[in-house]
């Protein structure tokens, strides 16, 4: 799967003969860097394909970087890149995510039997968040796993407020039934806690 | 008023409530067995999801995605990563259920402490602490602690970019001359001045200032420099912070380590690779000549 977009739209760098990065602007989106492959890794439900997003946000991001505006918060700007360009993927593809992508998780084969049961397990949430729709899903990971304010999610998302609740609850609802049907998860917080 | 909804349950585990809707909630839940059970529930799923992403963060990040926050992708076929930088912050000594920054580890606190939900990290705070969903002063504590942890973080990762840059780091305001208009300079970012503690009996030489962004505001990372490389070089990291005072505690991000405090509106984070003991005397010495203690 590829991110890339048309050549205008790429970072002009100071060899090329434009103006250089600006190097606190790098570094800020290298600080985010981490949480924005979280936050990629939830909405794809694959490695890869989460870090190919990451890297086309990044070169979106340092293609407008003249359209983030000091005193706001540069991560949300960056997660409602991540969201964009996932949109924008999803709708270009048109392609529905299966879970067979849950094979990329490695599990070390010398780890203790506990520690593979947790791992199973929360492998058996992410699959379920996956399942989630899409724009519960985003929810979910902004708020949830981020630690947006629902104000701050509902500003990356560009819904109302009132939206992001209704979104969240319909989300964490469906999560808490198909683990409570699912199994196992409930014995793995332990196992988890235990890590 | 919120109504009584799976939506009021879980704003209120994510702390978005106002405190006459928490007080709604909780005489509800109080009188509702089916609804504490309901909210347990919805805790311990939201619990699971964050231990399902939490190991992601501490993952190293692939040089690809270092070159392209760098400008050195975005469709240049010839552009080529310089070295591999690998930035990993992990903290090896935290429970895999980890908080984020954030406002939800508020409710979920309150619930916790209301129903005995063991939620990791702060499930052991909780029961060290005796919190209850009207103490709000523990609540306070747990959103410091997870808003602080995030700020320690980025400390840490502004540390390694200084070493990973080596001689060729950019620095905003270099040392060298007039020092007090440098520290001007960079002071014109912030809430307060900033003055420029003397590090030379520790054998560490002042290589200048950066403006950082911490929280989302600016702050000061003043870099200090030695010809000892079992010192390395150390870096003082000041901001803003509305949270209460607290003394020099020491933190660590897998090889960095760090000393942290707050003094009247400023939070310190003294960042190095060296032994702690020798942070310590440091850190006792920036507080000093900062009358930041």
């Amino acid at each position: 799967m590829s991110f890339r977009w048309k050549q205008a739209e790429a970072p002009v760098r100071a060899a090329d003969g434009g103006d250089p990065v600006s190097q606190r602007f790098s570094d800020q989106l290298i600080a985010v860097l981490p949480r924005l492959r979280r936050f990629a890794r939830g909405l794809t439900g694959s490695a890869t394909e989460a870090d190919d997003l990451v890297q086309a946000a990044c070169e979106r991001a340092l293609a407008r970087e003249h359209q983030f505006q000091e005193g706001t918060r540069f991560d949300s700007w960056m997660f409602r890149i991540v969201q964009t360009l996932w949109i924008d993927h999803l709708r270009a593809r048109e392609v529905r995510k299966e879970d067979a992508d849950v094979a990329e998780e490695r599990l070390g084969s010398d780890a203790p039997v506990r520690t593979i049961e947790a791992r199973l397990a929360l492998g058996e949430v992410r699959r379920a968040v996956q399942l989630l729709p899409t724009d519960q899903r985003t929810t979910l990971m902004l708020v949830t796993v981020e630690g947006l304010s629902y104000k701050e999610a509902a500003e990356v998302a560009g819904v109302p407020v009132g939206t992001i609740m209704s979104r969240l609850a319909r989300a964490r609802i469906a999560l808490q039934q198909h683990l409570e049907t699912g199994g196992g998860s409930r014995r793995s917080l332990k196992n988890a806690e235990a890590q | 008023m919120q109504k009584r909804s799976d939506e009021t349950l879980v704003a209120y585990l994510d702390g978005e409530l106002d405190s006459a809707e928490r007080q709604h909630v909780e005489a509800w839940l109080a009188a509702d067995t089916a609804a504490r059970d309901r909210l347990a529930g919805l805790a311990q799923s939201a619990t699971l999801v964050r231990s399902a992403y939490a190991e992601i963060v501490n993952e190293p990040i692939p040089e690809r995605l270092i070159a392209a926050a760098r400008g050195e992708t975005g469709g240049s076929p010839a552009a080529v990563p310089h070295e591999a930088e690998i930035l990993v912050l992990k903290r090896p000594h935290r429970p895999i259920i980890s908080m984020p920054a954030g406002r939800w580890g508020i409710g979920v606190a309150a619930a916790a402490g209301l129903f005995g939900l063991m939620l990791g990290g702060a499930g052991s705070y909780l029961a060290t602490g005796g919190l209850n969903s009207t103490n709000s002063a523990a609540e306070q504590r747990l959103a410091a602690a997870a808003a602080h942890s995030t700020w320690l973080d980025n400390a840490a990762g502004y540390y390694k970019l200084v070493v990973s840059a080596g001689d060729s780091m950019l620095i905003d305001v270099p040392a060298g001359g007039d020092t007090g208009e440098a520290l001007q300079k960079i002071s014109q970012n912030l809430p307060q001045q900033v003055r420029l503690p003397d590090l030379k009996p520790w054998g560490l030489n002042f290589r200048g200032a950066r403006l950082v962004v911490v929280e989302g505001r600016p702050a000061a990372q003043l870099v200090y420099i030695t010809d000892n490389k079992a010192i390395g070089p150390l870096t003082l990291v000041i901001g803003a912070s509305k949270l209460p005072d607290i003394q020099p505690t020491f933190d660590r991000r897998q090889d960095v380590n760090m000393l942290y405090w707050r003094h009247h509106g400023r939070a310190y984070a003294l960042v190095g690779q060296t032994d702690i003991g020798y942070l310590w005397g440091i850190a006792n010495d920036v507080a000093w000549q900062l009358d930041a203690i």
